[in-house]
Parts: structure tokens; sequence; C-alpha cells
């Protein structure tokens, strides 16, 4: 005579299998990530997903590069005719003189400098490109030589810490600083054509 | 402007944004979303297909998903559910219109030859499809992950009330529909 658990766990399919195929999680991870980075691929199955990765890996990676700085979608309905842009230190952490901001689009709260780094007047060219293999746009910027200075003195020794991108005083993006940034700078997201050119021509009106 | 490609300016930082809070997500709670999703799936294929619909959804409302791990957690398990809930739906839906016949009688009186343990476990897989899977998913978690009432409970934000009745009709329904199986050496022999 056997129980409800004794037979629940003789037909336990998790006995005799794996927890997850490696192969299968890695394919199912990059999927979901490609996903997150603004691309909607799907892993249909198991022959087909193999070809799918490898498309979808160097798309996701290509994706990642360009994700430097990130604008969220829904603000970038209100961008007016003039946009200011900043760019400002950031701690995770509260402390002594900093400001408390939400990151739009998002639960996280950063701790900003007083310091603006650069703002419009340290931008040199900012121009809409479009993603290659997608319908999206991003933002590539130049920095002035004088900005492109103060950009890379600021973030050489914040390494590992948040930086933070304002546009009309809204924190839209905090990316952590890997390497010093110097004169180049790319805001991605799914922008279309018209809200990536609405963004451009805004920063360069002040 | 400078004229520096853009290639030289993508190396330099990469974002703490929603990719990095999925992939995280996705690192931290895969395993236990499988576990759970196997359990409640008919097949690897659709456990893996559940889980990633799961990170999917969260790509999708990523200011929807809290923070900590134990909320992370409860929040994921959630979702699960109740995207197997839609799935069951439609099958079932799908099933009725279809005619689909019932065989677990049928399977019950096969259980003869050595066979008869994976005939056992397929009769348990269809006993479990019947169950509702919010419901299933207590069951499997209190009977096979080993979960306490209190923690099935706070993880899918119900009272412990609620859990002890999904938990004690979805014993009753399992026992129902395996009743040759549990007594099978004296009944069905």
């Amino acid at each position: 005579m056997k129980t409800v658990r004794e037979l629940l766990q003789d037909a336990d399919p998790l006995q005799d299998e794996p927890v997850w195929p490696t192969e299968e999680r890695d394919l199912r991870r990059q999927a979901v990530l490609a996903a997150a980075s603004g691309l909607h691929s799907r892993v249909e199955g198991r022959s087909k997903s193999r070809i799918a990765v490898f498309s979808t890996v160097a798309v996701a990676a290509i994706f990642a590069l360009l994700l430097v700085f990130r604008v969220w979608s829904p603000f970038v309905r209100d961008v007016q005719a003039a946009v200011h842009f900043e760019v400002r230190l950031a701690e995770d952490h509260p402390g002594p003189g900093l400001r408390e901001a939400k990151v739009a689009g998002s639960e996280r709260s950063i701790y900003l400098h007083d310091e603006i780094i650069v703002d419009n007047g340290d931008i040199a060219e900012a121009r809409v490109v479009r993603q290659e293999g997608a319908s999206q746009y991003v933002i590539s910027m130049e920095f002035k030589p004088s900005g492109a200075e103060k950009m890379q003195a600021a973030t050489g020794n914040h390494i590992g810490k948040p930086i933070a991108i304002l546009i009309d005083g809204k924190v839209v993006m905090a990316p952590l600083v890997r390497t010093p940034i110097d004169a180049s700078a790319v805001i991605s997201d799914d922008f279309t054509k018209a809200q990536a050119e609405r963004i451009v021509k805004g920063m360069r009106i002040q | 402007m400078n004229g520096k490609s853009i290639a030289r300016a993508l190396p330099v930082i990469s974002a703490s944004g929603p990719v990095e809070r999925l992939e995280s997500l996705f690192d931290m709670h895969h395993n236990r979303l499988y576990r759970l999703a196997r359990r409640l799936a008919a097949g690897t294929d659709d456990a893996l297909d559940l889980v990633q619909e799961t990170f999917l959804k969260a790509a999708r409302f990523p200011s929807s998903i809290p923070t900590g791990t134990a909320n992370e957690e409860a929040w994921l398990v959630r979702v699960l559910i109740n995207i197997r809930r839609d799935q069951w739906r439609k099958k079932s839906v799908r099933d009725r219109h279809d005619g689909v016949r019932d065989r677990r009688s049928d399977l019950a009186t096969e259980g003869r030859d050595p066979e008869a343990t994976l005939v056992a476990k397929s009769a348990v897989w269809q006993a479990l499809d019947v169950l509702p899977p919010r419901r299933r998913a207590i069951v499997v978690m209190y009977e096979l992950e080993g979960m306490t009432i209190p923690s099935i409970a706070a993880l899918l934000g119900i009272s412990a009330i609620t859990v002890r009745w999904h938990l004690s009709v979805g014993r009753r329904d399992l026992a129902r529909e395996l009743k040759a199986y549990m007594g099978e050496s004296n009944e069905n022999r």
C-alpha cells in the first residue's frame, strides 16, 4: 500500500534527470538576455535554437556594447524641443552632500554628487545611428576635448561605481563605470528614429 | 566633431540596468524555477519553455520585480505558476473540444508486467495534470520539495489556511485518481 507522497516521489522526474541540461540552460539564458536587450528571440527547439543562439549572441553582444547609456522610453515621449543633458558621478549608498534620485523606470535609488561633469555645452556632436540588424536607433555622442578631459578625470577615479545620465533633471540611466570614459558615449534604448532625432535636436539647441 | 568612430565609445562602460538585473535574476533563480517547472510541466522542453517564459515576462516588466532575493523568488514563482495556469486552461479547453479520452482507468489495469512502474508513473503524471497549476504547485512544494505550509504561504502570497485547503483537496483528488495504485499489492492483483 503506497501513500500519495510515495507515488509522487516514485514518479518524480528529477530523480533521474539533470536539474538543468547545461547546453539548454545557456541557450535559454542567452535568449532571455537578448530579449531584455530589446530583441525578442525565442528558443523554439533544440535544432533551431542552436542556429538562433549564434545570431542571438552576436546581436546581444552588439547591444551590450552599445548599451553605454540608456534612456527610458516612456520618458522620451516627454522630451520637448530643448533637452538638457548632464552627467554626474553617483553612489549606491547615501552620504554627506549626496542627493537621492530614482532611476527612471525602476525602483532603484542612487545618490548624486552635486558637481556636473559634462552637460550640453560639452557635446561636440550628437547623431542618430541605426542599430545594425535591428529597427532601433541609438544616439552617438562625441564630447569636446574639454568635456572628454573632464569625463576621463572624473570617471578614472570612479571605477565600479555608478555614473548618472540626466536628461531634463531626471536620471534616465545609471550605468557602472568599468573603465574611464573620454571622448565618446552612446545612449541606447529602443528608440524609434523620430524619438532619437528629437533628443539629438534638443541637445543641440542648448 | 573629432570624427572618432562609434566603436571608440563602446567598451567604456556597461549598464547596470534591466539587462544586468535580469542576468543576475536568471543566475540566482533558474535552478529553483526549473525544479518547480519540471514538476508542473509534462516534459523537459515544456519546463524549459516555462522557465524561459517566466524570465521573458521579467524582461518585459522589470519595474514590477521586487527587490531582495526572497521577494524576487516569490515574484518569479507566482509568474511561473500563472503562466502554467494559462497553458493548463487552454489545454483543458482544447482537450474538451477534441474529445480527448481519459486513459487513467485503462492505465490502471495495465500495470501487471515489468512496465508497471512506468505505467504507474504515467498515471501519477496524468493525475497531477488534473490539478489546477497552483494546487499542483502547492502539492509539489509540500510533498516533493519538503517545504512547510507557512513557507509556501509566504512564497505564494496567500494564507496558510488556503495552502492547507489546496493541499487537502489536491491530496484527495490524487488519492481518488490513483486509488488503484495506492492499493495495487492487494486490490489490483
